[in-house]
């Protein structure tokens, strides 16, 4: 039987709690996820049913089958070594474009959306060119590509092009050695090749290559006339030959991607006639096959070519070009003009509302086969998934007209029912939104999906005017563009669309660690637990610090060294980036590059600088608890405290207590608080902003904690927030510590509604209870909590509703808990693929009810 | 010796695609694991020497 949440007596009213599908009281609480699946058709039931999972947990692929592809790294250094003494924005082109004419294409039984980004469908490519250490990592695995010689050869001939052994020159041992122990800072991006990118998808559907072909021909004919010009004058003459380079680059691309795509039209057609034998699904393979003949060469004409030339942009983007995590797009604005050709007017490729919903489940299952080629290390930081992709609906047109539509509904609808843990949704909350949405946004989180993630529509949209102002070219988002936005990864907003968009982690990504920092703090910047290093600068003998400022000082120092440097180490590696990893295909479908003819890369209109604290609740914890016990109340010296860290509090257990029990973060608690939110603003923010990016704006902190609260954790020896060393961090950038939220569902909101200055987004996790949830008011709670947060103007939210029974008889039994999903950080995953120790973390988070005093406070209706 | 041009598994690329080059052709070969059924398509050429997937074409 179902658990059925207790009665409360509210407005002078008992409220009850009978769950709204009353088929649900014959489920047990335990099995109640692996009852909430629903395909939408028998084509998307077999689809997941054999749908090849990229999962990894602990750093492993937990299929055995999932493996290194060779054919990428092997084409691409090819070309490579045929191109020498060409430009170098012309051998990336060739470099594309000899991967697509050679690799092997893939289309399986039952697909509509097709292509794939390796030689066989349970492969994933390599990027010697990025990083020679991620390839080395594959190399010495059981996922290594074969022939394993090959592919060794091929990783030492990159060796030293790479970006690594070309970023590392401009920094000293000393700072490399921190960087790589990714403790106070994560390793630079020039080693490791994590990426992302927002693509232009908007120019590839609306236009067509061809379009950008003729395009880019009309500037090269127009810069050979500039340069003719009698008399010749050096000073413009001589610009325009790089730009020449880059618009060659591009059609070179370009035509490669379109013969690629009819390489699997042709494939599509031969399937068809020489091999399928079903009738229907021969006539579904030759749609297939004028689908790809046409896009992404011509623009897209209704629904299923948009799809189809969505995936192929994707894959070039993040896959087959450059890797690159993410899945950023506004989905439905984007796919909204071809829903309205196809099911409103069906005038091209008519479709049902239902059909749509299909077509979504298969785009879900498509990025769910997904494999993305990261070292151990990025594989370990999302346990239980395949990487991060987050695509954004919902929030709102110029104006703060509501953007929510019927393909806002069929993306939530398909996602809900076909139940895949990626990719995660985030939904832009703004009053104007339509509440037949935010009923699909519930159900969907409802169900225990953990997304969609919500973020506040307005303080997205106003946070794109503000860095509009630092462009450098000073053409950054106009106040209409800046309500067009997605998250770029899984907290921060960035433009989208035909110019302007991020295309590249060295503008906005990237970790530092505060909890860490903390520790070596109250070691003048020597990390004992861990690395036995300096780890930071020397800030001086904790037990002489003579007042708490002497100590937020010290941390300030060691903040400041880690985040500049950190952020330095992206801009170095974005100058190297602009040089020799140029992405022609992207620059051809940006507005901004195709005009000026500059390579996406190096181009910067609209600056959207970020890097992310990741464990900062455990140090500003610990800054409460210091402030409180040892210089307001003298309880404890600083002495006491240092020899008690050091013994991992062993034998202090009373002293221990005392600090754990000091006042904490997510309790409306006015002393923790006003430190906490000083500590934010003045600390976290504050530092970051002082910084000036490659793109001309501050850098803000967007904290977060993808799966790193869990390894930073694990490097971090005891905290004065009374933890132990190796307990895992907080899980988002402003959650609560696990456990520690014991004031309910809106005191958490009144906490951290008060961190406002110096922030660009802030990771918010909350755990709710699933009777009420399921109830038949939780609808009603939950939207009056929803517009609660955002009239305080709180940035971010995300929801766990799972029960602990559940969670518990999945570690019992994972076999029969396949479809338990939970949301981790900023990504949700299958619960059973987590390590038990990340698990644990997600069960030990407070499970949220709503007592009489938080609905009085959300004023809810019921 | 036997080429691909002999297989039942080369399809010519026609004249009027974007990547003909006289005698290139797709290799397309029929594939199933514990997953289902999937296709792959490869470049090669008519003059190549076969595979050991050769099938003789009636
Ligand atoms: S490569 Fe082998 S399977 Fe393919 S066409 Fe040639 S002989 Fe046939």
């Amino acid at each position: 039987m179902a658990t059925v949440a207790e009665s409360v007596n509210y407005k002078g009213k008992v409220i009850n709690f009978p769950l709204a599908n009353q088929q649900e009281n014959e489920v047990a609480d335990d099995m109640l996820h692996e009852n909430l699946a629903r395909p939408t058709t028998e084509r998307t039931k077999r689809l997941k049913a054999r749908c090849r999972w990229k999962h990894a947990s602990a750093g492993e692929f937990i299929d055995s089958e999932v493996r290194a592809g060779i054919e990428r790294m092997r084409f691409i250094t090819e070309a490579h070594k045929a191109s020498e003494g060409q430009p170098e924005v012309i051998r990336r082109a060739l470099g594309l474009a000899n991967i697509l004419n050679k690799s092997t294409l893939v289309l399986q039984q039952d697909e509509f959306i097709i292509g794939y980004h390796a030689e066989d469908p349970e492969m994933f490519p390599l990027y010697p060119e990025l990083s020679y250490m991620a390839v080395q990592d594959y190399l010495m695995s059981d996922y290594s590509p074969q022939p394993k010689e090959e592919a060794e050869a091929i990783n030492q001939y990159w060796k030293r092009f790479s970006m690594q052994s070309k970023g590392e020159g401009y920094f000293s041992k000393e700072d490399l050695t921190r960087m790589y122990q990714v403790s106070t800072m994560e390793a630079p991006g020039f080693a490791t090749g994590y990426n992302s990118i927002t693509p232009p998808y908007e120019t590839i559907l609306q236009d067509g290559l061809l379009k950008r072909i003729e395009m880019a021909k009309a500037k090269i004919e127009h810069a050979q006339k500039e340069m003719e010009k009698i008399p010749w004058n050096a000073t413009e003459g001589l610009e325009w030959i790089s730009k020449i380079d880059v618009w060659k680059a591009m059609i070179i691309a370009d035509e490669a991607v379109i013969n690629w795509a009819q390489r699997h039209a042709r494939l599509a057609k031969i399937i068809a006639e020489s091999f399928e034998t079903d009738p229907a699904r021969r006539e579904e393979l030759l749609e297939i096959a004028d689908i790809s003949h046409r896009v992404p060469a011509e623009p897209c004409k209704g629904l299923k070519d948009a799809f189809q030339a969505k995936w192929y942009t994707y894959l070039l983007c993040h896959a087959i070009d450059r890797y690159a995590s993410g899945y950023a797009h506004k989905e439905d604005e984007l796919l909204e003009p071809y829903y309205n050709i196809s099911v409103e007017q069906k005038t091209f490729q008519p479709m049902t509302y239902t059909d749509v919903v299909e077509m979504v489940e298969m785009e879900r299952l498509k990025i769910s086969e997904h494999g993305a080629g990261k070292s151990r290390a990025y594989r370990e930081i999302f346990p239980g998934s395949n990487d991060l992709f987050i695509l954004t609906v919902g929030g709102t047109k110029p104006g703060y007209v509501d953007a929510c539509s019927d393909m806002t509904d069929a993306i939530l609808e398909g996602a809900r029912n076909i139940r895949t843990t990626e990719p995660s949704i985030v939904f832009r909350w703004h009053p104007s939104g339509r509440v037949k949405t935010k009923q699909h946004v519930f159900e969907c989180i409802r169900d225990g999906l953990g997304y969609p993630s919500i973020k506040h529509d307005i303080i997205g949209t106003e946070q794109m005017k503000y860095y509009s102002q630092f462009s450098k070219n000073k053409n950054g988002v106009t106040d209409d563009e800046a309500h067009y936005w997605a998250l770029v990864l899984c907290m921060s907003p960035g433009v989208c669309g035909r110019r302007k968009t991020q295309k590249t982690r060295s503008e906005g990504g990237g970790s530092i660690f505060p909890a860490k920092m903390m520790e070596i703090v109250l070691a003048d910047g020597f990390d004992w637990s861990y690395s036995a290093m300096q780890l930071g600068p020397h800030t001086g003998e904790p037990t002489e610090f003579k007042t708490f400022e002497q100590l937020w000082e010290a941390f300030r120092t060691q903040y400041a060294y880690a985040v500049s440097t950190v952020i330095r180490a992206k801009d170095v590696c974005r100058y190297f980036e602009g040089k020799y990893l140029q992405m022609p295909f992207v620059s051809s479908i940006d507005d901004g590059a195709m005009e000026l003819g500059r390579d996406a890369v190096e181009l910067s209109e609209q600056p959207n600088g970020w890097h992310n604290p990741i464990t900062t609740i455990v140090a500003a914890n610990s800054m409460v608890a210091i402030k409180k016990l040892i210089y307001d109340e003298k309880k404890y010296t600083m002495q006491q405290l240092v020899t008690a860290l050091r013994a991992n509090w062993e034998g202090h257990e009373a002293m221990r207590l005392d600090f754990q029990n000091a006042p904490k973060w997510g309790n409306d608690d006015d002393y923790a608080d006003s430190i906490i939110k000083d500590f934010y603003e003045d600390i976290i923010g504050g530092e970051m902003a002082k910084i000036t990016n490659y793109s001309g704006g501050p850098v803000k902190p967007v904290g977060q904690a993808v799966g790193l609260y869990m390894e930073i954790g694990s490097r971090t020896g005891p905290t004065p927030d009374g933890r132990f060393g190796g307990d895992a961090g907080d899980d988002g950038g402003i959650s609560p510590y696990m456990g520690t939220d014991k004031k309910g569902p809106t005191a958490v909101l009144r906490s951290v509604a008060k961190v406002q200055k110096n922030q660009k987004a802030n990771l918010l996790n909350q755990r709710l209870s699933v009777p009420i949830m399921r109830s038949i008011h939780g609808f009603s709670i939950w939207k009056s909590y929803m517009d609660a947060w955002e009239q305080l103007n709180i940035d971010h939210v995300q929801f766990n509703v799972v029960s602990t029974a559940e969670m518990k008889a999945a570690q019992q039994e994972p076999e029969k808990h396949q479809d338990l999903i939970v949301r981790v950080s900023g990504f949700s995953a299958r619960f059973v693929d987590i390590p038990t120790y990340g698990q644990n973390t997600i069960i030990a988070r407070n499970e949220q009810a709503f007592g009489a005093n938080d609905l009085e406070y959300l004023n809810t209706q019921l | 010796m036997s080429t691909c041009n002999d297989c039942t598994y080369f399809f010519p690329v026609p004249e009027n695609a974007g990547d003909f080059e006289p005698g290139k052709g797709d290799c397309v070969s029929e594939k199933e694991d514990a997953k289902g059924k999937y296709w792959l398509s490869r470049p090669t050429t008519n003059a190549s020497i076969s595979c050991p997937t050769y099938n003789k074409s009636k």
